[in-house]
């Protein structure tokens, strides 16, 4: 065994969670290996609202979780200040809710949950709600000011990864886990497979850390653990514009499809639950009912969506984990289980991180660290929630955009708002270089080959997830020849951009399946139109 | 006012079928939006004497029985616009010749009947660039006729991609789109 094979910890999956833990390992110190079967964020960690809680949602029902969500709030918006958007947010009652028991007694009940949990909530008349938000439904007869905003997970992951490299962890992206070795009662290492080459390896660490979302319920079985995990799919609806500016919310109990969340340049409706087989986790689909049910609550919220583009559509799985006290699985847990396999079960040198939420990763990272480094006798404390991520680390865009000569051009504004202080690796050099590739994001080609050298992209996904490429009103239709075309060429393999470009238009069009009429059909047809006149992307003829 | 011949659409179906009828001597009027207008032939066609009315829309249609009387227009407000018969070219989707809500499928300007599936999981194949269902839907026709309620109405001709089985997002569909439409020109000649 090579010594370059040898690890403190592995950590098994490229989410928030095992980006966050590997961020935090390597800061304290430990020799860290990061393994992801896809690409980062791929599951849950990147399909969600992108919602930075402020916790008013759990304050009446889970004063904890509300608690933790503040706390990491105020964190992330120091830490990460170039993922965050302070949107703020409103918590509207509707008429309909006062009927159902949810008016103002629960709106009072909810404002003296929030200032218990630490949660800045103050009451406005519906006109100073109309006034801040001028999207919400008029009908509203009561709303609270609360310190929610918006989160671009792509970002937050990848900002995370890029540091744990920089505290010199090891990242296998597109890297499968396949098995643990184990000797006797302790797992001492895993087996992977690189899926782009077919060859497998073997790497040892004296801890290994599952962080793997949902197929974190696999990865335990495979080294002889049960974790009783539960698949919960939540669907949502991206909207082809910001049609809000502040985050809406219901003030009710907790239901489907109540959170509207403005992100870059779209909206985003939210969520629904159901439970979903584990098979379906690799594949999802938005059903019919479900985009019913979301058009329907979301209108509630903001009456203009009824007749705004809905660009697509796509589902996330939550990790819910059922208490270990209950055999029947219908306690759930929203809250973070960190599990130590050792006290647990007997096996030694393995941790599962699981449950919690995008808000609370860091604090799920810090838990799983606590418990490596506890495990590994390392004492060093977390440093997490003071260090800024690699691009907030001079705090504001504005002071970002001073790096540039002159006015910064779209393109450099953009990215400077992506890739926050790490916009002056980008190299504007050339014309060509500070061309836009995509227009509706300000994505330049010089962006685009940033991506590539510093950030591990290797198909158009990849690129979305760093660039936001191919993410705007336009879903690709437009530019995605261009942006496969100059991937392709940064990767130094031409030959592929025929085939990212048809990969990336699978991808965007399986989300507009679940939407196709309204304008979204309009906007179908148009791609169809753009892309096959001369079927120039059919893979008999690539 | 009373033409002849009045065709909703100036793309290439429309623009086809108004400059051969107008050549043939019938007084046609063509009601354009502006984006979809065909430049050439719309310079052959106002030569020819044919009347234009570019940037304009049709919004309603009066019937009557199995016919179409009139049709109104955005900019026009109240004027009737009347004619013997009628074509419609007014295309697919992206144009609004047809539009979908979450239920159904339909012709927007005057309800027509449309052929299409109603199980929307068939309208679109998983993979983008195999063939599409929901580009081969479109109004249903009886002797180059449209249908409303059933009933066929003998003065309105569809031409072009409104009609099922012609999509130029299939594909180079110019040639079934100019075939339908001299084919509504020539039942139109006929009578």
């Amino acid at each position: 065994m090579p010594a370059n094979n040898e690890f403190d910890v592995i950590i098994i999956g490229g989410g928030i969670t095992g980006a966050g833990t590997a961020r935090d390992c390597a800061m304290r110190g430990l020799k860290v290996l990061l393994v992801e079967r896809r690409d980062i964020a791929t599951g849950a960690s990147g399909r969600n609202h992108g919602l930075l809680h402020s916790g008013a949602r759990y304050a009446v029902k889970d004063s904890e979780s509300a608690e933790e969500c503040i706390k990491e709030n105020k964190i992330l918006r120091r830490i990460a200040a170039h993922c965050v958007e302070d949107t703020g947010g409103l918590f509207i009652t509707l008429p309909e809710d006062a009927d159902s028991g949810y008016g103002f007694d629960y709106q009072a009940k909810f404002l003296e949950a929030c200032n218990n949990a630490g949660i800045e909530a103050r009451a406005i008349s519906p006109r100073e709600a109309i006034q801040m938000e001028p999207s919400v439904n008029p009908r509203l007869i009561g709303a609270v000011v609360v310190p929610d905003g918006s989160v671009d997970p792509f970002r937050l992951t990848c900002a995370n990864v890029t540091d744990a490299v920089l505290h010199g962890a090891k990242v296998l992206l597109y890297t499968e886990f396949v098995d643990f070795i184990k000797e006797a009662d302790t797992i001492v290492g895993v087996k992977l497979l690189d899926t782009r080459t077919g060859q497998t390896s073997e790497y040892r660490a004296p801890v290994t850390v599952n962080a793997a979302g949902i197929w974190g319920h696999g990865i335990a079985a495979k080294a002889g653990v049960q974790v009783g995990m539960y698949p919960a799919k939540g669907a949502l609806l991206v909207f082809g514009h910001r049609v809000n500016n502040v985050v809406i919310n219901r003030c009710r109990k907790s239901a489907d499809g109540d959170i509207l969340v403005p992100g870059d340049s779209v909206t985003i409706i939210g969520t629904t639950s159901t439970k979903v087989p584990f098979e379906e986790c690799d594949n999802m689909e938005v059903t019919p009912d479900e985009v019913r049910l979301l058009l329907r609550e979301g209108c509630a919220l903001c009456p203009a969506l009824a007749h705004t583009r809905i660009l697509r559509a796509y589902a996330g799985v939550r990790p819910l984990v059922a208490s270990d006290d209950d055999p029947t699985g219908r306690s759930i847990s929203r809250g973070i289980v960190c599990l130590d396999h050792e006290t647990r079960d007997g096996v030694k040198g393995f941790v599962t991180i699981t449950g919690g939420k995008l808000m609370t990763y860091r604090l799920m990272a810090e838990q799983a660290t606590d418990l490596v480094c506890r495990k590994l006798g390392v004492n060093k404390a977390c440093s997490t929630a003071q260090t800024p991520l690699p691009g907030s680390m001079d705090g504001r865009i504005e002071n970002v955009s001073k790096c540039f000569e002159g006015k910064p051009s779209a393109g450099q504004k953009g990215a400077a708002g992506r890739q926050g202080d790490l916009v002056t690796r980008i190299r504007f050099d050339s014309d060509a270089d500070r061309q836009l590739v995509c227009e509706c994001e300000n994505v330049t080609l010089a962006e685009i080959k940033y991506a590539v050298r510093e950030l591990g992209v290797s198909n158009l996904e990849d690129l979305r997830r760093r660039t936001r490429v191919g993410m705007g009103t336009c879903q690709g239709t437009l530019c995605i020849r261009k942006a496969a075309k100059a991937l392709a060429e940064a990767l130094g393999k031409p030959e592929l951009a025929e085939k990212l470009a048809a990969d990336y238009l699978n991808e965007r069009w399986k989300g507009m399946r679940a939407v196709g009429w309204g304008d979204t059909l309009r906007e179908m047809e148009f791609m169809q139109r753009v892309y096959k006149f001369e079927k120039p992307y059919s893979y008999d003829e690539v | 006012m009373k033409f002849d011949v009045l065709i909703i659409g100036g793309g290439l179906a429309g623009m086809t079928a108004a400059t051969k009828l107008q050549s043939e001597g019938l007084r046609c009027a063509v009601v354009a939006e502006g984006l979809s207008l065909h430049n050439v032939s719309r310079r052959e066609f106002c030569a020819a004497g044919g009347t234009l009315l570019a940037g304009d829309k049709v919004v309603s249609g009066r019937f009557s029985g199995d016919r179409l009387i009139s049709v109104r227009t955005e900019k026009l407000g109240d004027v009737d616009l009347e004619a013997d018969n009628y074509i419609l070219a007014t295309g697919k989707y992206f144009s609004g010749g047809l539009a979908a809500d979450m239920d159904r499928l339909y012709e927007p300007l005057f309800g027509l009947d449309v052929e299409y599936d109603e199980d929307r999981s068939k309208w679109f194949d998983a993979s983008f660039s195999a063939p599409q269902k929901f580009l081969e839907f479109g109004v249903k026709v009886q002797d180059g006729r449209a249908l409303k309620d059933g009933v066929q109405i003998v003065n309105l001709y569809p031409a072009g991609e409104i009609l099922a089985g012609i999509s130029s997002a299939q594909g180079d569909a110019r040639e079934s789109v100019i075939n339908s439409a001299i084919e509504a020109a020539a039942a139109i000649g006929r009578k």
